[in-house]
């Protein structure tokens, strides 16, 4: 089954392009996207570990009370605080939300909140780093020992170069609740070995030469290890109900920065296969993502899947309006066995 | 001014009372048995509740009986409180969300972080308990291998930076423990209220760390003699510094029309108390809110034997997990020694009884009035708090 997450607008939100002019913002906002999400049929959202947004962890804890259905990322970078406290945070997160929490681990946030956290580790030491959070994170939660309700020690220990843990362990206290998919990121030689020998699913992005190649290494290096490891797609999207009319949305959002553009100058971004390389000029994460009618984006989601990517986490400002437009229009084209009633009617 | 009087909310379930002490059937901490709820059975299948959906009753019935919020405390097999309340935050308006946690665990940036959004969260309404650890294996547990005496100064420091970066004015700090380059909160996050710290700790350590950053000094309840004794400690510790400090304490509280039926919830509780577990606990087996030894006899034959001064009661510990001291009586008589407690100092109260539900209700509708209303910190709705269910 093919997920579609949505990215969750921690750090504001609004229909123009300068996020400088959005005044959407705040947790009433966020529920409301949230809500969008969970009401259009979207699987999930991802919470990013954004410095200059709401923190992931308090907007998880708010998403997962106020949904059913919605699986929630929560993103955080590992030097956060102890692996140990990370899994009991999720432990409560699972037991209150039917299980629907999963990780996405930052471990390149950039050096300006690198140095403002006071994290002095650089190059492959943080993947090291991240490797050891991540094995005792699942150490603990899987870890006999720890009564309910009280403390006896459990029979979990790690004395590594980063953490240390004695006697540590859930126990009974995890209750069948499964450990947070965990997703990862980043094109390194370091970050796809790291995915490879702890991650679940790998959050790609679109470049000029395509992602096949990096899901084509990824596969490999987790083949060696005797594990699998799913290929997932941050995308943003501007799909309407013809070609030009997404198009016109482009231009005109483009516009709002750069008066002068022609159309055919904005145009000349596009890379084929509907892809374009501007959505972080006009209010995006992410540079490069799909323009085109609700037919052909569906399709080219469809050819993704193909490929073997099952996991999408789709992008798009306003996000409350975007949400239903892909919800109402665009999933049920690209992914059509999940999304059409079957048998009686409802 | 005003007396600041919190309600608890249990992390690991709850008894239907404490009749029945070794039965946990509000949540699935202790499985799911018969009478369960939050999750209960329904055709031989649970219905889906979670132990949060229990919770969320607590708080609300809490700040309907007039608390001003809840302490969610923290230990290795319990539920998690900055989860809890992140998820609750928007299902109550005036209630504060008291969150303890240990410095070590995250790191001062992360906490200020999520303490910020979790005030936006709110509209204001977080307030901390800071613990730095009973120390023992369950420090290791958690992953901390920090010794005692430093623990106070990693929450010195925690502390220090919290405050630093929390106006959103580049911070430099260098510390032992913590470091951070021009950190601060981003404009977003940046200018919310400071929450109000209640510190847990009076150890000389613990009262110098406290010393620029603790509100409240929060104790559990002991015998009155050696709570003044404690206070009058760290009102000195606290001179030396120049500061005036505020005591808050922690109660369990078994309250009932008459002394003799609040003697009778304790007496069919009792029963289920082992002696041999009861003694060894008065000889010293156990440290922290369950330490006992020296306050009551070194063998137990009945529960009056650990009643330590009247309607003071040493043997919470022992029917359910938890602190040890709590008052049990009659209306008129709790509310006498709670009253007996402020005229010691006390500024604030962190009240609690199985079942937290309706004894909430009981307290607030028949302790808390005998005190008068009007002493008491009248809760305010937050600011932009959206109820949605």
């Amino acid at each position: 089954m093919t997920r579609y997450l949505w990215d969750t607008p921690t750090s504001g939100d609004g229909r123009r392009a300068d996020r400088n002019r959005w005044d959407r913002d705040g947790f009433g906002h966020l529920h409301q996207v949230i809500g969008a999400a969970e009401l259009a049929g979207l699987d999930g959202v991802v919470v990013p570990y954004d410095p200059d947004g709401d923190e992931p962890w308090i907007v998880a804890g708010g998403a997962l009370r106020d949904t059913r259905h919605t699986r929630v990322v929560v993103g955080f970078h590992p030097a956060f605080g102890t692996p140990v406290y990370a899994a009991k945070m999720s432990l409560t997160l699972q037991r209150l939300g039917a299980d629907r929490l999963d990780w996405l681990v930052h471990v390149e946030a950039g050096a300006e909140d690198e140095v403002r956290r006071g994290d002095h580790l650089i190059g492959a030491a943080r993947y090291e780093r991240a490797a050891e959070f991540l094995t005792v994170a699942r150490g603990v939660w899987s870890g006999r020992g720890a009564l309910p309700g009280g403390f006896d020690g459990g029979e979990f220990d790690h004395d590594g170069d980063y953490f240390h843990v004695a006697a540590g362990g859930f126990d009974e206290a995890v209750d069948g609740h499964p450990f947070p998919t965990v997703h990862l990121t980043g094109t390194s030689p370091e970050a796809l070995a790291l995915s490879a020998a702890h991650g679940d699913v790998h959050l790609f992005t679109e470049s000029e030469h395509g992602l096949w190649p990096q899901v084509r290494a990824l596969g490999e290096l987790a083949a060696a290890r005797g594990r699998t490891v799913r290929a997932g797609l941050a995308l943003p999207v501007i799909a309407r109900e013809d070609e030009d009319e997404a198009w016109a949305r482009v231009l005109r959002l483009w516009r709002e920065t750069d008066p002068a553009a022609t159309e055919d100058e904005v145009r000349s971004r596009g890379l084929g296969d509907l892809r374009f390389d501007g959505f972080d000029r006009i209010g995006y994460r992410t540079p490069i993502g799909l323009v085109g009618s609700y037919r052909q984006v569906a399709r080219r989601l469809a050819d993704y899947v193909a490929g073997g990517i099952d996991t999408f986490v789709l992008s798009g400002h306003p996000a409350i309006e975007e949400v239903h437009r892909a919800g109402e229009h665009l999933l049920h084209l690209a992914d059509p066995a999940g999304r059409t009633l079957t048998g009686a009617r409802a | 001014m005003t007396v600041d009087v919190y309600w608890r909310i249990g992390m690991g379930g709850d008894h239907a009372s404490l009749r029945t002490p070794k039965v946990r059937n509000r949540g699935d901490w202790g499985g799911v048995g018969p009478g369960n709820l939050a999750p209960a059975v329904r055709n031989g299948q649970s219905d889906g509740y979670a132990y949060i959906d229990h919770a969320a009753a607590v708080a609300r019935a809490s700040e309907a009986a007039g608390f001003l919020g809840g302490l969610l405390p923290s230990f290795p097999g319990t539920e998690d409180p900055w989860a809890l309340s992140a998820a609750l935050a928007r299902e109550t308006t005036s209630y504060r969300f008291m969150v303890a946690f240990q410095p070590g665990f995250l790191n001062p940036l992360q906490a200020a972080r999520m303490s910020a959004s979790l005030q936006r969260a709110t509209g204001g309404r977080l307030v901390y308990n800071i613990i730095s650890g009973g120390g023992g294996p369950a420090q290791l547990w958690w992953g901390d291998q920090v010794a005692h005496d430093d623990r106070y100064a990693r929450t010195s420091e925690f502390l220090e930076v919290l405050k630093g970066v929390w106006q959103g004015e580049p911070y430099d700090f260098d510390g032992r423990f913590f470091r951070t380059g021009g950190a601060a909160l981003p404009p977003r996050l940046a200018g919310e209220p400071f929450p109000e710290i209640y510190f847990s700790g009076s150890s000389a350590a613990a009262v110098n760390a406290a010393g620029l950053h603790a509100d409240y000094y929060l104790s559990w309840l002991e015998p009155f003699a050696d709570l003044e004794r404690k206070f009058a400690g760290v009102r000195e510790h606290a001179a030396k510094l120049g500061r005036v400090p505020k005591f808050a304490v922690r109660i369990d509280v078994l309250a009932r029309h008459t002394e003799e039926a609040a003697w009778a919830e304790i007496e069919k509780g009792w029963q289920y108390v082992d002696p041999a577990v009861a003694t060894r606990q008065a000889q010293g087996d156990s440290v922290g809110a369950g330490r006992i030894k020296g306050w009551v006899p070194a063998t137990i034959t009945g529960y009056r034997d650990v009643e330590v001064q009247p309607n003071v009661w040493a043997g919470f510990s022992l029917l359910r997990g938890g602190p040890a001291f709590g008052l049990v009586g009659s209306y008129e008589q709790v509310a006498q020694r709670l009253d007996e407690l402020l005229d010691l100092g006390v500024d604030a109260f962190i009240l609690a009884g199985n079942p937290h539900l309706e004894e909430a209700y009981r307290v607030g509708e028949e302790v808390l009035p005998l005190l008068g209303r009007a002493r008491f910190t009248r809760p305010v709705p937050a600011r932009e708090t959206v109820s949605t269910r």
